[in-house]
């Protein structure tokens, strides 16, 4: 909290809250009111009592920074954050925003100070890398004449400063002191899920972003339902490639606010042929003229094959076959947000493996084969609930709790979020 | 700022100045004006085709959201575009600048062409989809040039829901 805001305490109860227009079904978790999509007010709240509530955030990858005065900007909900990285090696994140006008201290993507520092533009106030204020241009005047005020005291204004924590050079910040430590934010099991998928040391492949026109939940929604992919995305099915899938399930974490969804392949994996290690996709068996798309290698111990982990509120990890990588959901107003993916392969991939990640990289993003369609689905839902937001979602794929299941057919996922959103927002 | 060593006395012959000029042309109207299948047809066998941020090129990473290393995979992108995905109908108006010459070396014509896309949407909405450039290595056969290689570089870093068709 800035000096501004004295008299308010941290904890979001106490933080004065737009009216929320929802009211929420008796039947519970297995109704979602659609008006929560597009009410501003819910919108606004959301900032505070999710984004900057009891939760944990993906900042950015550690290796983006390596080095002492190394920054990036990046977005949490929709305040703009600066993660960077100190002297003595300590990453810090802190809110882009200067005390005085309200400028943004940074104003690009990523860049180094060589000076611990960060000057405002505006008015070339300086903070210093813990957000503290540490100079003021001007604070005595020109000439005895002007300045700030004699009770004007620096120690009083700062930036405002999240907690940091790391796990396999992901870097993650809260904003807020009741949050668990991410560990147990996290829970064991997603923790073993990334540190299992993400074994080596982590390089990025590429970065782009996709813009959604649809209210940020819809999309974290889509992540975490394993109802639909074989349903709306018929890429595997056309071209006959999840006719090697086996067992599949839903994972979550004690509290079912985060999801993995995963499929394993049969170890026999018949007319195929092994190469080094490679599993050649033969040309006969799927509809593709050039099955090297879907040449694999069998990267992890568990045989699984696809896995996709969304945790709360927003941030996504994947594994689609050996193309690995993480997605940011920044929202950008009521009807919009932002999906940030990040590719990733590993410092130790051979020539051949990152040849593979890089044709895999065709089954993801914006134009990605697999999941392209969720890029649109969203804004399906927009268009068709707009004229019937007193109407109530249905999510009873799979029963009515929460809770991990041996089977893809579920929105148990869906349920666990909406479950921790609605104690998050009071609705 | 441009990757590439620019040598202005570059030169190409009259002829191949045409071809090339056609086959720009010819493949944006390929995309534009529903003739998707021919698209592969300005590639030749060994090809590449990718489509990446300005950022990541700058930063020497050689794939984005879309990375097609033979014609095969492209005949594959579009019987995936025309009977798979699931996207609203929507239209693509190419812009294209003119080609600069950059290099030739070995037969092979390496040229930058500036262009900006404009999607159409089925309800007509309208929004200028991607500018950026192409950075092409290109052959000439006989009447035709063709592509060994396109690299689409967007100026932008985001992509508006879906890049269904190709820039």
């Amino acid at each position: 909290m800035t000096g501004g805001k004295e008299g308010f305490s941290a904890t979001t109860a106490t933080i004065a809250m737009p009216t929320s227009r929802i009211r929420w079904p008796e039947e519970g978790i297995t109704r979602v009111p659609l008006r929560v999509f597009s009410d501003p007010a819910t919108y606004e709240r959301e900032q505070d009592a999710v984004f900057r509530g009891p939760t944990w955030s993906f900042l950015c990858l550690d290796i983006e920074i390596p080095n002492a005065g190394d920054y990036v900007t990046t977005k949490v909900g929709h305040t703009s954050v600066i993660v960077v990285r100190k002297g003595d090696d300590s990453i810090h994140a802190l809110v882009n925003k200067c005390v005085h006008k309200g400028s943004v201290l940074c104003y690009e993507a990523q860049g180094h100070r060589k000076r611990p520092n960060f000057v405002c533009p505006y008015h070339n106030w300086v903070y210093n890398f813990d957000g503290e204020l540490t100079s003021v241009a001007f604070e005595k005047g020109v000439h005895g004449k002007g300045g700030m005020p004699e009770d004007f005291d620096k120690a009083n204004f700062r930036l405002t400063k999240l907690r940091v924590d790391t796990i396999r050079g992901l870097v993650f910040g809260s904003f807020s002191d009741e949050a668990p430590a991410l560990l147990d934010y996290l829970g064991p099991v997603m923790v073993r899920h990334i540190e299992r998928t993400l074994y080596g040391r982590v390089k990025i492949l590429g970065r782009y972003s996709q813009v959604m026109h649809n209210n940020w939940k819809l999309y974290v929604e889509n992540s975490r339902d394993n109802y639909h992919p074989s349903l709306l995305h018929a890429f595997f099915s056309t071209f006959k490639i999840n006719r090697l899938s086996a067992e599949g399930g839903t994972l979550q974490d004690e509290d079912s606010r985060h999801h993995i969804t995963f499929t394993k392949r049969f170890t026999d994996v018949g007319d195929q042929v092994y190469d080094s290690g490679i599993i050649r996709a033969q040309r006969d068996d799927f509809g593709l003229k050039d099955p090297s798309l879907i040449d694999q290698w069998m990267e992890y111990p568990d045989q699984i094959t696809n896995a996709i982990m969304s945790i709360f509120p927003g941030f996504v990890l994947h594994q689609i076959m050996n193309s690995l990588g993480v997605r940011q959901v920044v929202p950008l107003g009521v009807d919009r947000c932002e999906l940030i993916w990040t590719v990733l392969g590993f410092e130790e991939d051979t020539p051949e493996q990152t040849m593979i990640r890089r044709k895999q990289s065709n089954l993801v993003g914006p134009a990605g084969y697999v999941s392209m369609e969720d890029g649109t689905i969203g804004a399906f839902v927009e268009k068709g609930i707009r004229g019937d937001l007193d109407d109530n979602a249905v999510i009873e794929m799979g029963g009515k709790d929460t809770g991990p299941m041996a089977t893809r057919a579920t929105e148990t996922s869906v349920r666990g979020f909406w479950k921790f959103y609605r104690e998050l927002m009071h609705v | 700022m441009s990757s590439i060593t620019r040598f202005p006395e570059l030169v190409v012959s009259a002829h191949a100045s045409a071809c090339i000029g056609r086959m720009m042309a010819r493949y944006a109207s390929a995309i534009d004006n529903g003739d998707l299948e021919r698209w592969p047809d300005f590639f030749t066998d060994d090809c590449t085709y990718r489509i990446l941020t300005r950022t990541d090129f700058d930063a020497g990473r050689d794939f984005g959201i879309w990375y097609c290393n033979t014609r095969g995979m492209l005949l594959d992108r579009v019987s995936s575009i025309q009977s798979v995905n699931v996207f609203e109908p929507h239209v693509y108006r190419h812009v294209l600048g003119p080609t600069e010459i950059v290099s030739i070396e070995d037969g092979v014509i390496g040229c930058e062409t500036s262009y900006m896309v404009v999607r159409t949407g089925y309800e007509g909405e309208m929004m200028i989809f991607s500018a950026g450039r192409y950075i092409d290595a290109v052959v000439v056969d006989g009447q035709r040039a063709l592509l060994r290689e396109r690299t689409v570089v967007t100026d932008s870093c985001r992509y508006d829901a879906l890049v269904a068709l190709p820039l």
